[in-house]
């Protein structure tokens, strides 16, 4: 079979992308530049000042803590994660396979209902407060919203640490005992760099999709803990400003692709050093 | 964690914390599904009154209809629009593929709101009225990139050796496709089918940004209802909606093994996220 057939596979799956994925976003780019219509929609002109609205003092602490939130959500997942994946990868003997599972688990299910199960845990005529015996007040403050995005991407931490310590050879950490390494220096020396591509990944795929969240502040946060997502969410439903949303997306989008870019070259040459030493 | 490196019991501590982290919100929903009273805060009696409830409420169950609807839509359309774009990728040689083959992972990466207002500007300039039709558009282009990565992951394993065996015997090259590579991709196509299912099911961002007024998806329905409190309903179709992912993505670990083949579906399953 020749490349002529099998390049026909590509055309309806290479249309259907570029049609629904690629010109969309370009819209979203030429509506960033255009000026907002009176009851939503867009006049298209040129417009930079949108980008410049976004960094305004009133906007731009919501930039900066929905990439906070993101950074603590990732560090947290991290020291929660890592303990978790390397106790069924070490210890879980035979029944690792329904450890690890059992863990995945609760990330198969919906997120909002997931979110909004912490909210009725939670709010002030929640479960815990009946428990406790007065209202809780966590609700509405960072600590909930970053706990809910723990609880949101925690599993594509662990998935990843998993797999490296999974593909990690046994033997190495028996060699570093060998070499009377205590079990903290065989850790940091051998573990830590062996999966260190697995903490990379997960870091990635959890700092990702947190910081363009939307979900866990709008219901376990208020106001003061807005992100990004919520300001874009809020220029298309309410405030019909779509110029600003879509430069809000643009920016985010762009700051990601950026961030992955660095992020990666970055671990590459993390690595590389970790090789040498 | 001195020592904790080696002697699990503080490890384990954490491991076990973490179950409880993560499997107490979902028992409260579940368990105050069942309350026979309406209370948030305590559980008395057994009972099915709010599932009755779920299914009574019109809108509510036109919802889990238009779910199912999109998700099952969404299913067939991407899982043969992927398929086939994994056999472009991995079996022609030429440039186009490779490159096409990077660019499929963006839409994986992409935050999901960046594509929901990608998605509504299109819809918005197009001048389409936002309908359950656009909710099935937005997702089917998100689902493709999971049916290629699912689908090449088997289909480079594979080899072309029974392909060129059929072209050897006579077969013409669709022939070859359809009797040969089809038939041996099949448990990975079906684990990418059901995956979708369950994504697709459970998507809210995209319905969010590309929902009309009605029939709205279960999630958009459920955000709503959410601005005026939780209520005992909302539990009961939390626990359907968890019930539906739990036996599609069940049926994507279980079907590649029912099938008889070698690989696992978890290995399926967890390739596509390395």
């Amino acid at each position: 079979m020749n490349d002529a057939f099998w390049r026909r596979f590509l055309v309806p799956g290479a249309l259907w992308l570029a049609f629904f994925f690629a010109v969309p976003f370009g819209i979203a780019i030429a509506i960033s530049f255009g000026q907002a219509a009176e009851f939503g929609g867009v006049i298209y002109g040129w417009h930079p000042e949108n980008y410049g609205d976004a960094l305004d003092p009133l906007f731009a602490p919501i930039l900066l803590r929905s990439v906070g939130y993101a950074a603590a959500t990732a560090l947290l997942c991290l020291a929660i994660g890592y303990p978790v994946a390397y106790t069924i990868a070490r210890f879980g003997g035979r029944w690792k396979n329904a450890l690890i599972a059992f863990v995945l688990l609760p990330f198969l299910i919906n997120y909002l209902v997931r979110t909004y199960a912490w909210v009725a845990l939670l709010s002030d005529e929640g479960l815990l407060a009946n428990l406790v015996g007065q209202p809780l007040g966590v609700l509405n403050t960072p600590v909930a919203v970053i706990g809910g995005l723990v609880y949101g991407y925690l599993g594509f931490m662990i998935l990843p640490i998993y797999a490296a310590l999974e593909r990690m050879d046994p033997a190495l950490i028996e060699a570093g005992k060998d070499l009377y390494g205590t079990p903290r220096q065989t850790f940091w020396h051998v573990t830590w760099p062996q999966t260190l591509p697995g903490v990379l990944a997960g870091a990635l795929l959890v700092f990702l999709p947190a910081v363009g969240d939307f979900v866990s502040a709008q219901l376990l946060g208020g106001p003061d803990t807005y992100m990004i997502g919520n300001l874009i969410q809020q220029q298309f439903y309410g405030a019909d400003n779509w110029p600003f949303g879509a430069a809000l997306t643009v920016v985010l989008m762009a700051f990601l692709m950026l961030f992955v870019i660095f992020f990666l070259r970055g671990g590459r040459a993390a690595e590389r050093r970790e090789a040498l030493a | 964690m001195r020592g904790g490196y080696d002697r699990p019991r503080f490890l384990w501590l954490v491991t076990a914390l973490t179950y409880a982290f993560l499997f107490a919100p979902i028992a409260v929903v579940v368990l105050f599904s069942f309350n026979g009273e309406k209370s948030l805060q305590v559980l008395d009696g057994l009972s099915f009154r709010w599932y009755e409830a779920f299914w009574n409420d019109d809108e509510l169950r036109e919802s889990l209809m238009a779910s199912i609807q999109i998700a099952a839509i969404t299913t067939v359309v991407s899982t043969v629009i992927g398929t086939a774009l994994a056999l472009g990728v991995i079996r022609s040689r030429g440039k186009t593929g490779s490159w096409l083959g990077i660019l499929l992972l963006i839409p994986l990466v992409t935050p999901e709101i960046v594509a929901g207002v990608s998605a509504f500007v299109l819809f918005a300039q197009l001048g389409v009225h936002l309908s359950l039709t656009t909710i099935i558009l937005a997702h089917i282009t998100f689902s493709i990139s999971y049916v290629v990565v699912v689908v090449r992951g088997r289909l480079a394993t594979m080899g072309t050796d029974r392909e060129e065996a059929a072209l050897d015997l006579g077969a013409t090259p669709w022939q070859a496709v359809r009797l040969v590579t089809l038939p041996a991709l099949w448990p990975a196509i079906l684990a990418a089918a059901m995956i979708v299912f369950a994504l697709s099911f459970d998507d809210f961002v995209l319905s969010f940004f590309t929902t009309g007024e009605t029939p709205q998806p279960l999630p958009v329905r459920i955000y709503s209802a959410l601005r005026f409190g939780i209520s005992p309903t909302i539990n009961a179709v939390g626990t359907v909606m968890m019930l539906v992912s739990a036996l599609f993505i069940g049926l994507a670990v279980a079907l590649p093994r029912l099938l008889g083949r070698q690989e696992s579906g978890m290995a399926v399953l967890t390739g596509r996220s390395e």
